[in-house]
């Protein structure tokens, strides 16, 4: 592993730490909450989700988590991740430059 | 597998009897969401450890710790005032600070699901169920059946845990007192009793509704009435009696043979002829045969039920059409020259909202949403349009804001598709544009309370249970103005159905959103009461039976007179 992956990582793991302790965590999950749904993302993996196990013998939540993780993945759209990344890098931004 | 809003609805509004066939042949039967609620699939692991006492309240002990903590802990991270630091568990393997606590039931280890740390600690100690703190209702995963399982106690128990969380930490904004306990409905022996002997029925009906002659406008608003489940539960519950009711001409008596038709054995077509010749009587500019509007129906026939309903009045009325529709709106006009803000309020039964910018081109992409933001932006007002009280100038710049006060427990909104256009072309335009509608909507940001919240600073405008919404019905327009269809999408708990007259079918989520609503309706998922007051129907119930008791004495009096002279009468005449 290359030194800037595990610097990239330890990085990560602090900043999710922080955040979390900070409360700010629950503030932009309940932001991108609302926005997923506006979006009709959310509804897009209910659909899939009841569709999909409909048919589903044998009905096995590990089959329907990894039939929709990808397409969940992907299917975020733009404007949203644009929006919440902005607003982690201004996390970063405030947290690491003291 | 995603927790379902209708667990939380059965929960809040009572044991449902399951689906039954028998009742409803020409219906396919869902695939079911019931299954989980019944209690003969219910996980066996998890009966068996219920049917324990000792192991049951370790159980439930620790998941009811769970629910708390993460009530506690939203509650603080979205209260400006409390951000302090918040407690972050770390996962006892990866020893990372945990998003999305996973806890299991039997110890007191806490791990990440992603990582499966979690999965392979009950695997390990053989411990079996384990509850992720962050989802909206009760969810607990059992190892052995290896999936999430659904039961009524958990989910009971997740209720009332998050509910007593928000008693303890919310209260009332203006009169700044707390909030009385939930206290959930237990029969009195009396009730016991009297339920014993009670013949349960299906309590989903669905039939379609004939069409007698362009009345699709009438079938639509119908059909929103009858998956409505405030109208639902009133009516089931006997609470307008048809044949007590003295009023002629009563529409609250047709809604009332309406959910007994609907509720009856049979589910072919029927024609609500009754319905449709009240609704003439009363209001002759919805009589004939050609098209009406649907919306202006759907006002009609609330105004129709308000007005022969029992103890109906004209000033905060308190009938079920009010206690289903009614909200208030918010007008606040901020004079530009002083400052000073007037405020008006006014009812409503329901939201009308435009499709297109004040300028008139169609928004792009319209979701429900940005029509309700369109809705409560401050717009300005003309010098001519406002003149303040408080400066000594006649004509000011000024600033309208309108918000919603009051939420209704149901929110029926219109799109404005019909729209009379005044320039040269006579013939009325339909706006076709789409909208998005999501399955549920938080109404707190277009709220009064919320949006005289600080600018910048996000306010707490109160618990999530206070403003989420749930869709139950979507009334559809094809064709033109006066050329035009009605068909309509409707749920009962998880499954949804297309109407289109007399032809019901099942149907899917995504075939509702993706059907371009004209009208949608909303019901609020957790109710809301007055604190520390007797049930106006209680009330009610206590005066008739005081009445009742005098009428009794008089008459018993009169009789008694009447022996009386019937014996004065003998001695005298001797």
């Amino acid at each position: 592993m290359s030194k800037s992956t595990s610097e990239a990582e330890t990085l990560y793991v602090e900043v999710h730490r922080r955040m979390i302790e900070n409360g700010e965590w629950d503030r932009m999950l309940h932001l991108l909450s609302s926005k997923l749904s506006e979006s009709g993302w959310t509804d897009d993996l209910l659909h899939r989700a009841k569709e999909n196990s409909r048919t589903m013998d044998p009905l096995s939540l590990q089959t329907i988590l990894q039939e929709l993780l990808s397409h969940a993945q992907t299917s975020v759209p733009l404007s949203v991740k644009r929006e919440i990344t902005t607003l982690i890098k201004q996390f970063v931004k405030e947290q690491f430059e003291k | 597998m995603s927790a379902s809003p209708d667990s939380t609805h059965t929960a809040l509004f009572g044991e449902e009897s399951t689906f039954s066939n028998e009742a409803h042949p020409g219906i396919e039967p869902s695939v079911s969401s019931d299954a989980s609620e019944n209690d003969i699939d219910r996980c066996s692991h998890l009966a068996s450890v219920f049917a324990d006492p000792p192991a049951k309240a370790g159980i439930v002990d620790k998941f009811k710790t769970a629910v708390a903590w993460h009530a506690r802990r939203t509650h603080d991270s979205l209260h400006p005032a409390k951000r302090r630091k918040v407690s972050s568990p770390t996962c006892d393997t990866c020893d990372q600070a945990l998003s999305r606590p996973f806890v299991c039931l039997h110890c007191s280890f806490a791990g990440c699901w992603s990582e499966a740390h979690i999965t392979n600690h009950l695997k390990e100690t053989g411990h079996t169920f384990c509850t992720c703190t962050d989802t909206k209702s009760g969810s607990v995963f059992c190892s052995e059946c290896e999936d999430f399982v659904f039961d009524d106690i958990i989910d009971e128990l997740h209720l009332s845990t998050v509910l007593l969380v928000e008693e303890q930490n919310t209260k009332f904004q203006v009169a700044k007192r707390g909030r009385e306990p939930y206290q959930p409905w237990v029969p009195t022996s009396d009730d016991s009793t009297a339920l014993k002997y009670i013949a349960t029925v299906p309590c989903q009906g669905r039939r379609g509704l004939l069409n007698l002659g362009q009345t699709c406008f009438l079938n639509v608003i119908l059909q929103s009435f009858i998956h409505n489940p405030l109208l639902r539960n009133y009516f089931l519950s006997d609470r307008h009696n048809s044949r007590l009711c003295k009023h002629s001409d009563c529409t609250c008596c047709e809604m009332d043979n309406l959910f007994t038709e609907i509720y009856s054995p049979t589910n072919t077509p029927f024609g609500p002829t009754s319905f449709l010749a009240t609704t003439w009587k009363v209001s002759a500019e919805m009589s004939g045969y050609a098209q009406q509007d649907a919306h202006e129906f759907f006002i009609t026939a609330l105004n129709q039920i308000h007005g022969t309903c029992r103890g109906s009045t004209n000033i905060s009325c308190n009938c079920i059409i009010h206690q289903t529709f009614a909200g208030q709106f918010q007008s606040d006009v901020t004079c530009e020259k002083c400052g000073t803000v007037t405020s008006t309020i006014d009812p409503m039964l329901d939201i009308s909202l435009e499709l297109r910018s004040k300028s008139g081109e169609p928004a792009t992409d319209n979701t429900l949403a940005s029509c309700l933001r369109r809705y409560t932006k401050p717009e300005k007002l003309g010098a001519r349009e406002y003149s303040c009280s408080k400066c000594t100038k006649a004509s000011h710049e000024a600033v309208k804001r309108l918000s919603i006060r009051t939420l209704p427990p149901v929110l029926s909104f219109q799109f404005k598709r019909f729209e009379h256009k005044t320039s040269g072309k006579a013939a009325p335009q339909k706006i076709d544009a789409p909208i998005r509608i999501p399955v549920s909507i938080n109404m707190a940001p277009y709220t009064t309370l919320a949006m005289n919240m600080k600018d910048g600073e996000t306010g707490y405008p109160g618990p999530d249970a206070m403003y989420e919404y749930d869709l139950f019905a979507v009334i559809n327009h094809e064709g033109q103005m006066d050329n035009g269809h009605y068909t309509n999408f409707a749920r009962f708990r998880d499954e949804w159905y297309r109407f289109d007259d007399d032809k019901v079918t099942p149907s899917t989520l995504s075939d509702c959103l993706a059907s371009n609503a004209y009208m949608c309706f909303y019901v609020k998922r957790h109710l809301d009461y007055k604190p520390y007051m007797k049930p106006t129907y209680l009330v009610a119930r206590e005066n008739d039976i005081v009445r009742e008791q005098a009428m009794e004495r008089e008459k018993e009096a009169a009789r008694m007179k009447e022996v009386d002279d019937a014996l004065m009468a003998m001695v005298g005449g001797d």
